[in-house]
């Protein structure tokens, strides 16, 4: 899945599945549409409609075992990555943030971090993430406004992201988790050097 | 087999009447408050945050309870007029119940600003607010009282149906499934649905009520805190097995209704019971991708909520999409409106459901969560597909002896609504592709060019589209007051 990532960012790839879904349902809508007035014995057309019914089931749990086999080897929880480079410390507050480099275990209220930070091209950046006050998410956009990753940022717990910058460049941090009035302004930058 | 009253049955159908014109308006004022927020996010209008999050938060929260109980109040109607005797005194009280609570809601979020969006996750109704606590403690009574009739109305309908049908395992359809079932008690498809729908409800019920408590016990002793991430998970339950169950509930009338217009039965059967049996698990334990970037949360249920958003998928389109295949297909029917409604809604339902399991692969999660194709894929199912089958069974309901009949005017506006409704669903799908976030009152404060001016640009078409499907919606009001008011001349004049 990595190498057809590089090909296709994984927004791409659930659209075009979800278009592929989507135009099937809209061929069998239109086949119904038409199919319908005309008249068959209603077993004879049950019969057909269970053998191919039939065939489905099958496909879809093949279909639906291969798909869970193959996405969960590219899922974003830490164990399964390699030692961080880096550790950075992040706070959500309403309605700003702050990152510091280093694991920080004291009052969260004393945290001195900022809203921008320098980090290394190419290495593995392990990122602390809570929050002072309500539940925030931290969302991190490359250069082209492509959403790369993300997490929450919950009071009272840490979740910690693991993610290799590959490029160079400016990267914007949203809030994508509801936080109240100015949560749309809640912005920060991190610098990859 | 059950004989109801005709005197009952009129009883009844002024009940249905009531919930269903109740359903006509409030409807078309909720779309207007997400009409009002795709306008200020398109900067075609002004409105401060704090009205943009109340006007969410209303149409989120009126949205998820109305068409929940239009679902909860035409399977009363269905199974009290053919399958059970049901309290219709009862059901009136429900009726004004369900009305407090939506008063009550109107109040905090209009003239209180209640704004923590429709799942108000904790401790947010707390902290930074805009919104005076009596807005908080109004609004969180209400919703109270809301589950309160909810549950009450739940457990009426699954009591009387066991009284009748023998205990809660026939309504599962577990007698289907022994090796003699030659001479067991049937139960129709809707009543299995019905049951399959409700139980889970009732655990969500059950859930939320104890939720929104420690909210309003908090609201009371500041100094109160509980765990985020247990409120989080049972906010979910709660709120995710509402929504998932309002789309069952309108399937239920589905498997009862289109056999009419096909004149072929649906019956249960063992593949309806294992699928539908099925479901249940699933309905419980789906909501647990709504919890993937908490990364905090057991990978195990992680995995889980990924496995069972998969599963949930195998038996409503093999079973029940297929069921309707079997149903329609050669069958030289009529596409009058009311078979054509709800093969569109299953349609909505497949398109908005393929999008949601897309959604809730973790892998694409982590592009996708809480950017626009969160409320693309659960608006194609709510509206294209729960909206569709309501108003399919409104037209039943309006209808006498013309539920066959051309209906120019209501096809007009049907195929308007539905042009008008995927366009402004496309919106939703581009601005999700385009990592637009969600739930933002305008997008100036985004420094990224490409993700402000996309987001501006697809609400203001977005905002079009909600005009076209509005003039639809217009059309099919005065073809449904055309019907009910012919309905009424019939009815006069046999009497």
């Amino acid at each position: 899945m990595s190498n057809f990532t590089i090909l296709l960012s994984l927004q791409k790839i659930a659209g075009l599945l979800s278009l592929a879904g989507a135009l099937i349902v809209v061929a069998v809508v239109v086949f119904l549409l038409i199919s319908a007035t005309k008249e068959e014995d209603k077993t004879t057309a049950k019969e057909k409609v269970y053998k191919l019914r039939g065939r489905y089931l099958w496909g879809i749990i093949v279909m639906a075992i291969v798909l869970l086999f193959i996405s969960f080897k590219s899922l974003p929880y830490s164990h399964s990555k390699e030692k961080a480079a880096e550790e950075v410390t992040v706070v959500g507050y309403q309605w700003l943030w702050k990152m510091d480099k280093g694991v920080y275990n004291a009052k969260l209220e004393d945290f001195g971090g900022k809203n921008e930070i320098e980090l290394p091209v190419n290495k593995s950046i392990k990122f602390i993430v809570t929050s002072t006050d309500v539940n925030h998410n931290f969302a991190i956009y490359n250069s082209a406004g492509v959403l790369v990753t993300q997490t929450q940022a919950m009071p009272q717990h840490k979740n910690i992201l693991q993610y290799t910058f590959k490029e160079k460049g400016e990267y914007q941090i949203l809030c994508l988790e509801y936080c109240g009035t100015a949560h749309d302004f809640m912005v920060g930058i991190i610098h990859i050097n | 087999m059950i004989q109801i009253d005709s005197t009952d049955i009129k009883k009844q159908k002024k009940l249905a009447l009531t919930w269903a014109i109740t359903f006509l308006i409030l409807f078309p004022v909720l779309i207007t408050l997400g009409l009002l927020m795709r306008l200020r996010q398109g900067e075609v209008t002004e409105a401060a945050p704090s009205e943009f999050f109340s006007y969410m938060t209303l149409h989120g929260l009126g949205m998820a309870g109305v068409l929940f109980s239009f679902a909860f109040a035409a399977l009363w109607y269905l199974n009290s007029t053919r399958y059970v005797k049901l309290n219709v005194k009862f059901g009136w009280f429900l009726y004004i119940i369900i009305a407090i609570g939506v008063v009550g809601l109107l109040i905090g979020t209009l003239i209180g600003k209640f704004g923590p969006g429709w799942y108000m996750l904790y401790p947010l109704p707390f902290k930074g607010t805009f919104w005076p606590l009596w807005a908080t403690k109004l609004s969180v009574i209400s919703l109270i009282i809301l589950g309160v009739g909810w549950l009450v109305g739940i457990l009426h309908i699954l009591y009387a149906l066991a009284k009748e049908y023998g205990g809660i395992t026939n309504l599962l359809g577990w007698q289907y499934l022994k090796k003699d079932n030659s001479n067991i008690r049937e139960i129709p498809s809707m009543v299995l649905i019905t049951t399959i729908s409700l139980i889970p409800g009732v655990f969500a019920l059950i859930i939320g009520a104890a939720m929104l408590i420690m909210y309003l016990l908090q609201s009371f002793e500041p100094s109160l805190a509980f765990d985020p991430l247990m409120m989080k998970n049972m906010v979910m339950f709660f709120g995710h097995t509402l929504v998932n169950i309002t789309m069952y509930c309108a399937v239920g009338w589905v498997y009862a209704l289109l056999p009419e217009f096909t004149h072929r039965e649906w019956k249960v059967n063992k593949a309806v019971v294992y699928s539908w049996n099925a479901t249940f698990f699933f309905i419980l334990f789906a909501y647990l991708h709504h919890l993937y970037m908490d990364f905090v949360q057991p990978t195990s249920l992680q995995y889980l909520g990924q496995i069972i958003s998969y599963s949930s998928a195998i038996p409503a389109t093999g079973i029940t999409m297929f069921g309707v295949i079997a149903q329609v297909y050669h069958a030289k029917m009529k596409w009058s409106i009311i078979p054509l409604m709800f093969l569109f809604g299953m349609a909505g339902w497949a398109i908005g459901g393929f999008a949601a399991v897309v959604d809730s692969t973790i892998a694409l999660n982590s592009s996708l969560h809480n950017t626009l194709w969160v409320p693309a894929h659960f608006h194609t199912y709510m509206l294209m597909g729960v909206v569709l089958f309501i108003l399919g069974f409104l037209y039943y309901l309006f209808s006498g002896n013309n539920k066959e009949e051309k209906d120019s005017f209501g096809n007009a506006g049907f195929w308007i609504f539905v042009l008008g409704s995927y366009g402004f669903l496309l919106m939703f799908y581009l601005g999700g592709l385009n990592s637009v976030p969600r739930r933002y009152s305008n997008y100036s404060g985004i420094e990224i060019d490409h993700v402000r001016e996309t987001g501006v640009h697809l609400a203001q078409c977005a905002a079009l589209f909600v005009g076209v499907l509005l003039i639809g919606l217009i059309l099919m009001y005065l073809s449904l007051i055309c019907r009910l008011v012919q309905q009424k001349a019939t009815n006069k004049k046999n009497d």
